[in-house]
């Protein structure tokens, strides 16, 4: 579990995030949502340990700041939003980053194997060879997607479940892969890990998420399931338009429609 | 359905090897290790004097004709010959080897410490030592002896290093342009102080700093082999260790930690390292330009980025082109000799022009 108590954020003077409290649960897809600016990627990367926060948060029951970064590397494998590369790596090899810490949880001959199951994860089967140069964006946050995995192949390693932080994981991706990418993550989480995800698209994390944090402001405007977070008032006020949320008849899980939105 | 790899028996898939250079990286590293020893031996062949390679193969092997090889020959190759392939390996290996990890660090192909100031500032401290030694630095050579050029080499080097770093990082994000830029910076101003101390120096000082600085490996003796050597062999053993964290370097640094890597440490590790080879370097045979940046491109379009190979392949590849450029500063103009700063410089500098073209538009300042 991953636990959140009064977490804040500055960057410089300013405060960006502030007093957030939450638990990501193992077993579950987490959802940070929210419009633009309002401190979903920064309060990512506090919980992936890229800046320094007041508060406390707790990876397996121990506070982040004081592990090493081997030991939250076998914990948890974080997808940042992009990724440069300065070196001309081939699709494999990037794949194969992932297992530096050596803590995939697979061995023997098949670890030899991973790097080309994880690209066959992500649909990505063939491209090994290709550099990653020369892929298109949605390909490279593919392959950076299957390095990650490789990270954490094991959702539960130990006895302890290991975790997949991803900042928007289908910013780039077309629709059938957005579905892919975001099967991953529920089959990662229904394996015993969990997932904790920024997402821009609410009916994506309609459809997936088992919990959302929904951030305005810098602030954590509401925790809780999809049905209870996406009402029509909260969301309106949060994203600054007019918003409906709908209800799908046969699955009985809420959408907003675009459609229908007054700005 | 994530468990799937391990649950398959071994014999139903096998990798592909499609986009895995390992198996290209071990033979390379193989076939440059055999090209090291041939070079070292036409190294020792070579020269204004014919002793030639095979009585010498034959005399440091012990067998062949005794006495194939004349008492004069068996001076010129042991003492000047053998001291100068041994220091041309040394320094060699030990500038590429600084130039593929200084890349490494700053993420950036063209990071090179003779092009962004830090070959200038062990310059600056071996200079020093050069023209103070007798006088002002006085007590610092006399409690390092043989060691305080080299040192001196290395504190000059690892202060620009550290210095550059400051000005050209920002949050694990290096600037390239910044840094190029700083690297100017940082080398014009050692080159004013070494000016300063150049325009001190008494005749003799002179001499010995012109032919220095023009980068040379002669006058290489077993003495300064054994002062700068150990600085030299303790930087690349140091090297293999910082692969894998350079390797994860090159996704960014938040993510090189993200997967598991003591970035801090790593940076430490790479910068003193770059210090220590290139100061020691610097310390015993001047700026010797271009092997730094020639070299790891070289092999990284023939075995790809990955440190574990490119850093072994680098110190092999370094060390046989440095003992080539020797061989070919020692004959071209005998029995005269070209310092071989000039001979690196004359084909590393037309080919960085070569890289330059290849990636124009794609270099990111």
């Amino acid at each position: 579990m991953i636990e959140l108590d009064k977490v804040s954020v500055d960057i410089g003077s300013k405060r960006i995030v502030s007093d957030v409290s939450f638990r990501a649960h193992a077993g579950e897809v987490t959802a940070i949502v929210g419009p633009n600016g309002s401190g979903k990627t920064t309060l990512l990367k506090a919980i992936s340990g890229e800046w320094a926060y007041r508060g406390s948060i707790s990876l397996a029951g121990r506070e982040m700041r004081t592990m090493k970064p081997w030991e939250t590397a076998g914990l948890r494998a974080v997808l940042p939003q992009a990724t440069t590369l300065s070196f001309p790596f081939t699709v494999l090899e990037i794949v194969r980053l992932g297992l530096t810490s050596g803590r995939s949880g697979v061995t023997g001959p098949a670890l030899e194997l991973l790097a080309e199951e994880a690209l066959e994860r992500v649909d990505l089967a063939g491209f090994a060879g290709r550099f990653y140069q020369e892929l298109s964006g949605g390909e490279q946050q593919r392959v950076q997607l299957a390095r990650v995995l490789c990270q954490v192949w094991q959702p539960v390693l130990d006895g302890e479940p290991r975790f997949l932080l991803l900042d928007e994981p289908v910013s780039s991706l077309d629709i059938k892969h957005q579905l892919v990418i975001m099967g991953i993550a529920r089959d990662f989480a229904r394996a015993g890990g969990g997932v904790v995800a920024i997402l821009h698209d609410l009916n994506l994390t309609a459809m997936f998420a088992d919990r959302i944090v929904m951030m305005h402001r810098g602030r954590a405007e509401a925790v809780g399931k999809p049905a209870e977070v996406l009402v029509d008032e909260r969301i309106s006020r949060v994203f600054e338009c007019g918003l409906r949320v709908g209800v799908t008849p046969a699955a009985g899980a809420p959408f907003v429609l675009p459609q229908s939105a007054t700005v | 359905m994530l468990q799937k790899v391990s649950e398959l028996p071994d014999l139903v898939r096998k990798p592909s090897h499609e986009g895995d250079r390992r198996r290209r990286a071990r033979l390379a590293i193989t076939l440059l290790a055999v090209a090291l020893c041939a070079a070292f031996l036409f190294s020792l062949a070579s020269g204004a004097s014919d002793a030639s390679a095979l009585s010498v193969l034959g005399e440091l092997l012990g067998i062949g004709a005794q006495g194939a090889m004349s008492a004069r020959d068996r001076i010129i190759v042991m003492d000047i010959r053998l001291p100068r392939a041994v220091l041309g390996v040394l320094i060699g290996a030990a500038l590429a080897v600084s130039g593929a990890v200084m890349q490494g660090l700053f993420r950036n192909p063209l990071a090179d410490p003779g092009l962004v100031g830090v070959s200038a500032g062990a310059g600056l401290g071996a200079i020093s030592i050069i023209v103070l030694g007798g006088t002002a630095l006085a007590p610092l050579t006399a409690l390092f002896g043989i060691y305080s050029l080299p040192l001196a080499a290395f504190l000059g080097g690892l202060l620009t290093t550290l210095v550059l770093y400051r000005v050209a990082t920002r949050r694990g994000q290096t600037s390239v342009a910044t840094m190029l830029l700083a690297g100017i910076a940082l080398g014009a101003m050692a080159g004013a102080l070494s000016g300063l101390l150049v325009y001190m120096a008494d005749d003799r000082q002179l001499r010995d700093l012109t032919f220095w600085g023009l980068g040379s490996l002669a006058g290489a003796t077993w003495l300064k082999i054994a002062a700068a050597g150990p600085i030299i062999a303790v930087a690349l053993l140091a090297a293999p260790f910082l692969a894998r964290g350079l390797n994860a370097l090159s996704l960014g640094e938040s993510t090189a930690n993200h997967l598991g890597i003591p970035v801090q440490r790593v940076k430490s590790v790479a910068i003193v390292t770059v210090a220590g080879a290139v100061g020691a370097s610097v310390a015993v045979s001047g700026g010797i330009g271009f092997v730094g940046i020639v070299v790891p491109h070289l092999l990284r379009l023939a075995i790809g980025p990955d440190n574990r190979y490119l850093l072994p392949a680098a110190a092999l590849l370094g060390a046989s082109l440095l003992l080539l450029a020797d061989s070919v500063s020692r004959t071209i103009v005998a029995p005269a000799e070209l310092p071989i700063g000039i001979v690196t410089a004359a084909v590393g500098a037309p080919f960085f022009l070569w890289i330059l073209l290849r990636k124009r538009g794609v270099i990111d300042l």
